[in-house]
């Protein structure tokens, strides 16, 4: 038998392969490009309409949805014109609020004022970019940066519960900034309307 | 399954063998030199039975993908062989290994298999073709739903023949899909695609599974049941804990510790996002960190002895080390304004990490001490989620460099980057488990 390259040389070869190879490009440019342009317009007028006494389900005000619930019934976690409390947004990875943002959750709060049995959830949501668990984190202080301001405006914290869906839910699927802006959002679900006693 | 040693040829090379003058400049560039090898299909030694060809064929198809996935081989095509897999004998002496140095191979794998109900005989060798040595010799009895898994041990074999650590082909991988819908699911499969099972199917989101390390468990977060939270559940039984979290607060996310006693967990109460120490049962230990800021992405050190995880208390997401027993941590990376979703290498020497560059995310790897990161994917597209296999050599990762998200597998040093899954949905957030039992 001819004697050529032994496994046993190879072995050699691969564990120096192991050992040594290494990609040489290690660049890592810090992006300061944090891409946030504002949020998208909302209004912030505050449409009363929806009376005390109801029972959740019952109104049309009431018939939102939580995203998870959306999801479940194959449809977009949207917050439609008409819904009294608006959707409040944020710049890429920040969860401070803009003074658009805080224009938006004024509105939201002084409608939470006038219709004192309503009890609602703040989601917090971000776009598809980073990772799944950062971002439920990121939400989540979204949803309490949102939750903190109303509660400074006067709005009972007992009133107010927070959820964060991270990037799980977006309301938009596509990919760029004019659609991630519309996912990185507080937005406000109603969950009770008491009987006022 | 049972593994019977047919013969114990292992013929293991002492270390000084590999002294550097001999290969030194060998070694162009980086990854050195592929072994050329040849696959031979299987000679069906049993009875004649309709399946025989998806046996013959499929030990020798999952054979060749675990070697090419590996990037130390280069198969040898198998149209241009010359003897024919059902005539020739299996062992040595029984044909001709001009046969096969003639293509330029320099190893060879043949081997035999018999099928008797449901189950399956498998027979393998693997031949030094210069030396004319047999170097392994295998036999291995399975459910014949299962051959792909018999092919996936005996290249562990080969691999630890090689390079004198086993191979890490016989493991799972657990990751999270939405292929059936909008739903996020969890999912398992071996590397090739193999023995996909759904493990759950509840039409929420299920995210960040993560393996105990007998591969019988998995710890994974869920909004299936009220908020969200942890479940540690038993993949034979589907039974499952539910971790409740004190106070209203959640549990986004946590790994089982290496003994698999303790979780790390991220718990989030009113926007604040803090790691606290879990029993296997969920109860709280103790509370980690006390930061205002975000804390999230924990991960073990093999040892057990500190956590790398992600905070955004300098600004921005940051990688950083928690010492356990001094409760001292201390900042890892510092270049990049976005850097999350660490693991800690079994190998302890680096960590792992997503960093964001330009509008796109890539992995990094970086030493655990901190030091200049390492690249190792191109910023055309995006690469997320790395995990390492249970020995250190492999990441893999999720990308949606073809459109959707993928799962891919790449050497540690970012050569070799292979697709995984190409399931019709996204393939996210992939968790590689230890080396299988059986």
């Amino acid at each position: 038998m001819k004697s050529g390259r032994s496994i046993s040389h190879w072995r050699c070869l691969l564990i120096a392969a192991l050992a040594f190879s290494c990609t040489p490009n290690a660049s890592t440019k810090p992006d300061p490009a944090a891409t946030g342009t504002g949020a998208a317009s909302a209004k912030t007028s505050s449409t009363g309409g929806a009376g005390d006494g109801q029972r959740a389900g019952t109104k049309e005000t009431d018939a939102m949805p939580s995203s998870l619930k959306a999801l479940q019934e194959g449809k977009l976690p949207i917050t439609p014109a008409s819904s009294p409390l608006k959707d409040a947004f944020f710049d890429f990875d920040r969860y401070d609020l803009s003074a658009e943002a805080r224009g938006v959750l004024r509105g939201n709060a002084d409608w939470l004022k006038n219709n004192p049995a309503v009890r609602v959830d703040i989601e917090g949501h971000c776009d598809e970019r980073g990772t799944n668990d950062y971002n439920l984190a990121l939400g989540a202080k979204r949803a309490a940066a949102a939750r903190e301001y109303l509660t400074s405006l006067g709005i009972a914290a007992d009133r107010m519960s927070t959820t964060s869906y991270g990037e799980e839910i977006p309301v938009c699927q596509e990919r760029g900034e004019s659609c991630w802006r519309q996912n990185r959002r507080a937005r406000f679900v109603i969950v009770e309307r008491r009987a006022t006693s | 399954m049972k593994l019977l040693w047919l013969v114990l040829a292992l013929m293991v090379a002492p270390m000084s063998d590999c002294a550097w003058a001999q290969f030194k400049g060998e070694i162009v560039g980086s990854g050195g030199q592929k072994f050329p090898i040849a696959v031979s299909p299987l000679r069906n030694t049993g009875n004649a039975t309709a399946d025989a060809a998806r046996f013959s064929t499929g030990i020798a198809d999952s054979i060749v993908h675990d070697l090419e996935l590996s990037g130390w081989f280069r198969v040898i095509d198998r149209l241009s062989y010359i003897e024919s897999p059902q005539k020739s004998g299996i062992t040595l002496g029984t044909f001709d290994l001009k046969d096969w140095s003639t293509l330029g191979a320099e190893g060879l794998v043949k081997g035999g298999f018999s099928v008797q109900g449901d189950e399956i005989v498998v027979e393998l060798r693997l031949f030094d073709v210069f030396q004319g040595k047999e170097r392994i010799a295998k036999r291995y009895t399975g459910g014949v739903g299962q051959f792909r898994r018999i092919a996936h041990k005996f290249v562990d074999e080969i691999i630890n023949q090689f390079t004198g650590i086993p191979g890490v082909f016989n493991t799972q991988i657990a990751y999270v899909s939405n292929s059936g819908g909008r739903f996020k699911e969890i999912y398992l499969s071996h590397l090739d695609g193999s023995e996909k099972v759904q493990v759950t199917d509840n039409r929420t989101i299920n995210l960040s599974p993560s393996w105990d390390a007998g591969g019988k468990t998995i710890l994974y977060s869920s909004f299936k049941d009220r908020s969200q939270t942890l479940y540690l559940r038993d993949l034979g039984t589907g039974r499952e804990v539910r971790f409740n979290p004190p106070g209203g607060g959640r549990y986004l996310g946590g790994k089982l510790s290496p003994d698999g006693q303790l979780v790390v967990a991220t718990y989030e109460l009113a926007g604040n996002s803090n790691l606290y120490l879990l029993d296997r049962n969920g109860a709280v230990i103790k509370r980690l960190t006390s930061d205002p800021g975000i804390e999230v992405s924990p991960a073990w050190s093999p040892d057990g002895k500190q956590i790398v995880f992600v905070s955004d208390r300098s600004g921005a997401p940051q990688v950083f080390v928690l010492d356990l027993q001094s409760g001292k941590s201390r900042r890892v990376t510092y270049s990049g304004s976005y850097n999350t979703s660490p693991e800690w290498s079994p190998k302890g020497d680096r960590i792992v990490y997503t960093g964001r560059i330009g509008s796109k995310f890539a992995i990094f790897t970086i030493a655990a001490e901190g030091g200049e990161p390492r690249k190792l994917t191109a910023e055309a597209s995006d690469s997320e989620d790395p995990t390492w296999s249970p020995d250190g050599r492999f990441i893999a990762f999720s990308s949606n460099r073809a459109g959707r998200y993928h799962l891919y597998v790449m050497q540690a040093s970012g050569e070799n980057q292979r697709r995984l899954t190409g399931s019709g949905g996204d393939d996210t957030k992939p968790s590689w488990s230890l080396r299988l039992v059986d």
